[in-house]
């Protein structure tokens, strides 16, 4: 099947390095102390941050530092086919602790000693990328929550098919069997924090892919500045600062 | 210890917020008995209510529902599959809640909140015995073939009157469905034809011609309200509902008639008058709830 036309178009029209329509609000979920919802192209994922607060299980109390716990689960509507058990399944699960260690990383967690955060991610509508579209959206919830961070943190996924490397898969892209590269970046720092591939990939080619994923993950960062920026203005705004 | 006084200069404002923590019910009370609650609003008066239609692009229906705060977000997927013998030509309809833990803070991963199954159960309730949906127009070949429907609500924001909320959703999501077009295949079994076909010409002939929507009698709504020592209170916050815990909730349907009535226990006895109260405040709500259902329907169909 071809994913680039002779002209150099994808299946949905865009351009090998372009990237899907990002959207992104802050504060979607009232109740919570930081949310968001975060959509790149039809992938639109909605993340809640609870913290810092008590521990639930005292016995999983760390002294020294907070608790990170992080749940990944899908809306029964989100695929194209219903599903029977949307979390505690394995891609789920594997999904959830991917998220949390990506995060742990770049939350300053010695400053809340005895506390515990939770993120909590729901997938309502997935058309590939929804590993990276949760990560965007789960550090614009904790920006939003207050929780204090190293960086923000930002993903993006590349591939290669039909001999072109292609930023920003989507569903049909990603299950053509190709190599599928997801990079999770600290942008400021310039450090990575995620990397995860699966099929082969010649090392050059892989390396290719991998700044052009990197290349990705600045873009969302800069999208993410300016909506966070936003953000804080019109706070400013009304308390008439 | 002294009532302070809601004047504008910070240190009262932080007193109120800490009294409005540490006594909770005198807090409301002072409101109550000015008649009016801690979000200004009068006693009977339910919160803004918005609608959308559609918010869910791969679902088959879905519609988006906001009480104040809380956040509903139904969908509906549609599958093939054999009807029952008892009853052939008729199809079937599942419904689901979730509360997933973005909700609340309160709502923890892998210990399922207490409120959901009740909400299921109501909702599968209130929908069937009103009669809204006739499991006839489901049916596609009889005997062999029928859609059922899989509803699935989410709850992304727990700020009380859940059952309303989620309500109002399904009634929207179902009146915004479309039901897709199928054909029947050489093995016998029933596919359903994807939109991009439509250039083509199709080999078999579809089971229905056009995509339709269902017809919806007697829709119902509700409302849930507070009692409390002589009070009625009309659509709870969550703060409200955890203070005082006797909640009713009456459902009609568009012509006024009572659906449901549900009165789950609560320190707060009834008399006939309160309960007569309660279906009045929902006699109206019942009408707002319709024309804010009937604009958004229309504000599809201009689309």
């Amino acid at each position: 099947m071809e994913f680039v036309n002779p002209e150099g178009l994808r299946l949905d029209g865009r351009r090998p390095m372009e990237m899907r329509q990002l959207r992104a609000e802050i504060g979607a979920v009232a109740k919570a102390d930081g949310s968001a919802v975060f959509e790149m192209g039809n992938t639109k994922v909605i993340a809640a941050v609870y913290g810092p607060r008590e521990v639930q299980n005292r016995s999983q109390q760390i002294n020294d530092q907070a608790l990170v716990r992080c749940e990944y689960s899908m809306a029964n509507f989100s695929t194209g086919d219903r599903r029977r058990k949307p979390k505690g399944d394995r891609r789920s699960t594997e999904i959830s602790l991917v998220i949390r260690q990506t995060m742990e990383a770049c939350i300053l967690t010695h400053l809340m000693p005895r506390s515990q955060i939770d993120i909590y991610v729901q997938v309502l509508q997935a058309d590939g990328g929804t590993r990276s579209a949760c990560i965007n959206a789960a550090t614009l919830a904790l920006a939003d929550a207050g929780i204090p961070m190293r960086d923000l943190v930002t993903s993006c996924s590349a591939g290669y098919l039909n001999s072109t490397p292609l930023l920003d898969l989507n569903y049909v892209e990603d299950s053509a069997g190709g190599p599928d590269v997801t990079v999770g970046i600290l942008p400021k720092l310039d450090k990575v924090t995620l990397l995860q591939m699966d099929a082969k990939l010649p090392i050059d080619i892989f390396e290719n892919v991998m700044q052009l994923a990197a290349e990705g993950c600045k873009a969302i960062a800069n999208y993410i500045r300016e909506v966070l920026l936003e953000n804080t203005k019109q706070l400013e705004y009304r308390r008439g600062l | 210890m002294g009532v302070p006084d809601a004047s504008g200069d910070l240190s009262s404002e932080m007193e109120v917020d800490a009294f409005r923590r540490l006594f909770p019910l005198r807090y409301f009370e002072r409101h109550l008995s000015e008649s009016v609650r801690p979000d200004a609003r009068p006693l009977g008066r339910a919160r803004d209510t918005t609608l959308a239609l559609g918010a869910v692009a791969s679902a088959h229906g879905s519609a988006l529902a906001k009480i104040g705060s809380t956040t509903m977000l139904a969908a509906i997927k549609m599958e093939v599959m054999t009807p029952s013998t008892e009853s052939p030509d008729e199809g079937c309809i599942a419904i689901d809640f979730h509360m997933p833990p973005i909700c609340s803070p309160i709502v923890r991963p892998g210990r399922p909140a207490e409120a959901a199954p009740v909400i299921s159960k109501q909702l599968s309730d209130t929908i069937s015995s009103s009669g809204m949906i006739n499991l006839k127009e489901l049916s596609l070949v009889s005997g062999k073939a029928a859609w059922i429907a899989y509803l699935d609500i989410y709850c992304l924001d727990a700020d009380g009157a859940l059952f309303d909320a989620a309500l109002l959703s399904a009634v929207a999501a179902f009146s915004h469905l479309q039901i897709p077009i199928v054909s029947l295949n050489d093995d016998g079994k029933i596919v359903v034809i994807l939109e991009e076909d439509d250039g083509t010409k199709l080999e078999k002939e579809p089971v229905n011609r056009e995509k339709r929507k269902l017809t919806l009698s007697s829709i119902p709504f509700s409302l849930t309200c507070i009692l409390h020592k002589n009070y009625i209170l009309a659509d709870p916050t969550a703060e409200e509902e955890s203070i005082m815990e006797t909640l009713v909730t009456v459902g009609l349907d568009s012509s006024s008639r009572l659906v449901s009535f549900y009165k789950p226990g609560g320190p707060v006895l009834a008399y006939t008058s309160a309960v007569q109260d309660c279906v009045a405040l929902t006699r109206q709500r019942v009408k707002e709830l319709q024309e804010i259902l009937d604009e958004a329907i229309s504000g599809m169909e201009i689309d």
